[in-house]
């Protein structure tokens, strides 16, 4: 009896979809391929940046990664598709510029599967851009400005937190988008970690919340954080928060937009001194805020201040920095950007200037990015 | 103690799920919520991502759009790469496996109604935002809703097959309406005399096709540019070698490029136009848009 009213029980809550839904879409473009007729071929895109810049702080030093003059800043090639019912794959290879060299070398950047068939909840696997903060999460060719902010090069390095790891993450049944994300990850990041021990595990964990202020702006706030073992054999851990607001007008939106994006990142690097004065370089935090008004359907102005050393610890550097940028986009696939920036370093006499221009191209099918 | 625990258990999955026993259905465009209506009654909610002012081709994948997509029992689409920016980040965000492509809760109702200009031959972006699959903006056409209509009814019958006559019958009723409509909307464009026009992107074509008018050129240099000075030039040329003195610009565009037009040739018209269903105020239904269209046409 028990048995039978189980079996009842099951047939009354499992989805039945399956039978009609194999007819149903017979004549997609994706069932059918499109017209290359290879349906089962990965969607594969390369996007690659060209960067001109001259700055009185950068190196005329043609071996090192960021130098003045003219150089390809990075080739991404990706590839993304569906493995089976279960999982999706992406592997995106990042070619650049090698430390100390002239040469170019080719890193996985991102190689992962996820989770499609999970209701509410998606599980990751391989090695991914960590859920710390908003801006970590970006791949280059995405960044708002042409360089990352100086608080995330600072704290995590030139690639960002992106590290082997598991994470899972899920919407939280609340009447605004509310998702949260726990990752457990290997502390290889040679900026935060560097831990020596391959038995090491890190941590992170994300909180982002996003509310339809009306139909034409939203805020997002997000906290998260990560924590884990260091190279001193001591804890090292970053607390982020974000705060983003996106306006879009539901009419003539096509003509104007504007962002305005703020992001703290706090530091501690247990056992961390300078090698120079063997002061110590603990607390490490900073902040970066920017503007994007779309004026005209391809254009775009943008405004950026960051300012790094709130908190910090007496062998950090103060250091603040303004960005100017206008950037103009033919298409969705193309894009040339100018940017110059004001920089104050405590740790040099004068203040600095630099000065960009970049190129950015995307060809093949790549994916749309995040909101 | 058993019957107890059963109790229990029916009353935490059982009376819940009749509850919410109503199908809720979400489409990326409001023409296709304004038809699932006509099709599903009262025996569905119904809600629609994009608003109808929007460009279709360029919403934003909001995140709050995920929670839609992840409360749905189906999920209808044009497809024809229509959507192909912003729907599959809202599908993976929405964390749903029903209306995952190949469910049952997936549908794309564009390449099931004959789409037009199909490229042939190897295609390039060189040729600008060219949907491989042919020309995605089929529900300007009265009778191609009204056969989405059917497929819509078919697929909200698979999922709720208490209804299906119901679904049918109003499917049948919005064919048949639009077949009587489409016959007074014919005689009114005639009579206009009106048999070229122009429009800022292709996206009236299945109008123009349905009702004999020729769409001459488009202010578009390619599929996504932005008109330039000299394809206006370009225009303005053949609409005095042809004498079309129509130019209908769809109102999520930008008019004033038409000033330019209409200084060198003050005999020409040019109306801004809705396209989709909430595009102004005024229009509804799928009957208040077509009507709108005819209006413009007429100059009325």
């Amino acid at each position: 009896m028990v048995r039978v009213y189980l079996v009842l029980l099951l047939s009354i809550f499992l989805p039945a979809h399956s039978a009609l839904a194999e007819e149903g879409d017979a004549s997609s473009p994706a069932s059918r391929g499109g017209p290359s007729g290879k349906p089962f071929n990965p969607d594969t895109s390369v996007n690659f940046l060209g960067l001109g810049q001259y700055g009185s702080a950068i190196s005329n030093d043609r071996t090192q990664t960021t130098h003045n003059g003219l150089t390809l800043q990075e080739a991404e090639m990706q590839f993304t598709s569906d493995v089976d019912v279960y999982f999706r794959a992406v592997a995106l290879f990042s070619v650049s510029q090698k430390a100390n060299s002239t040469d170019y070398g080719i890193d996985p950047e991102e190689v992962y599967l996820e989770t499609i068939s999970l209701p509410n909840i998606t599980i990751r696997a391989g090695k991914f851009k960590m859920a710390l903060g908003k801006h970590n999460q970006l791949h280059t060719h995405a960044f708002p400005f042409i360089d990352a902010p100086l608080i995330n090069q600072l704290l995590l390095g030139s690639e960002g937190l992106n590290e082997s790891g598991i994470s899972a993450d899920a919407l939280i049944p609340l009447p605004w988008y509310s998702e949260f994300t726990l990752q457990g990850i290997s502390l290889a990041n040679d900026t935060l970690y560097t831990s020596r021990s391959s038995g090491d595990f890190g941590g992170v964990a994300h909180l982002k919340n996003l509310w339809d202020l009306n139909d034409s702006l939203t805020m997002e706030f997000g906290l998260s954080g990560t924590a884990g073992n260091n190279q001193y054999g001591k804890n090292s851990s970053v607390l982020a928060s974000d705060l983003t607001f996106k306006w879009r007008p539901t009419v003539g939106g096509k003509y104007r937009a504007l962002i305005w994006s703020t992001e703290y990142l706090d530091g501690q690097r247990q056992g961390m001194v300078s090698t120079t004065t063997g002061e110590s370089q603990q607390k490490l935090g900073g902040i970066a805020s920017w503007v994007q008004y779309q004026f005209a359907q391809r254009w775009y102005g943008q405004g950026r201040y960051e300012y790094v050393g709130l908190p910090r610890s007496p062998g950090v550097s103060i250091q603040s920095k303004e960005s100017a940028l206008l950037g103009f986009f033919p298409s969705e696939f193309s894009g040339i950007r100018v940017q110059y920036d004001l920089i104050q370093n405590q740790a040099r006499p004068q203040t600095d200037h630099a000065i960009a221009l970049q190129y950015n191209v995307t060809i093949g099918a790549h994916p749309a990015h995040a909101y | 103690m058993n019957k107890l625990f059963f109790l229990i258990l029916s009353c935490l999955f059982v009376f819940p799920n009749l509850a919410v026993a109503k199908l809720h259905v979400v489409t990326t465009l409001t023409d296709l919520a304004a038809i699932t209506k006509e099709v599903a009654g009262d025996e569905a909610t119904v809600e629609s991502i994009a608003k109808g002012t929007q460009d279709p081709h360029y919403i934003e994948a909001k995140p709050s759009f995920m929670l839609k997509v992840n409360h749905a029992d189906l999920l209808i689409s044009i497809g024809l790469e229509l959507e192909v920016g912003w729907l599959p980040s809202l599908v993976r965000g929405g964390r749903n496996p029903k209306i995952k492509q190949g469910e049952l809760g997936f549908l794309e109702v564009g390449p099931l109604v004959n789409p037009l200009e199909v490229p042939t031959g190897s295609i390039s972006r060189a040729e600008g935002d060219v949907h491989p699959d042919g020309n995605p903006h089929v529900t300007l056409d009265p009778i191609r809703a009204g056969e989405i209509a059917g497929i819509i009814a078919d697929r909200l019958s698979a999922l709720d097959a208490s209804h299906e006559a119901l679904f049918h019958g109003n499917a049948k009723k919005f064919q048949d309406r639009m077949k009587q409509k489409i016959v007074v909307w014919k005689e009114r464009i005639a009579k206009s005399g009106v048999k070229k026009a122009i429009s800022y992107h292709k996206t009236l074509t299945y109008f123009f096709d349905r009702f004999g008018i020729k769409n001459s050129a488009i202010l578009e240099p390619k599929p996504g540019i932005p008109p330039t000075s000299a394809h206006v030039m370009d225009v303005i040329a053949l609409m005095k070698q042809e004498k079309i003195s129509l130019i209908m610009v769809e109102n999520m565009f930008d008019p004033t490029v038409t000033n330019k037009i209409i200084n060198d040739i003050p005999a020409a018209r040019a109306v801004t136009v809705p396209v989709a269903v909430g595009g102004e105020e005024k229009i509804h239904s799928m009957d208040d848009l077509y009507e709108s269209l005819v209006k413009a046409v007429e100059g009325k």
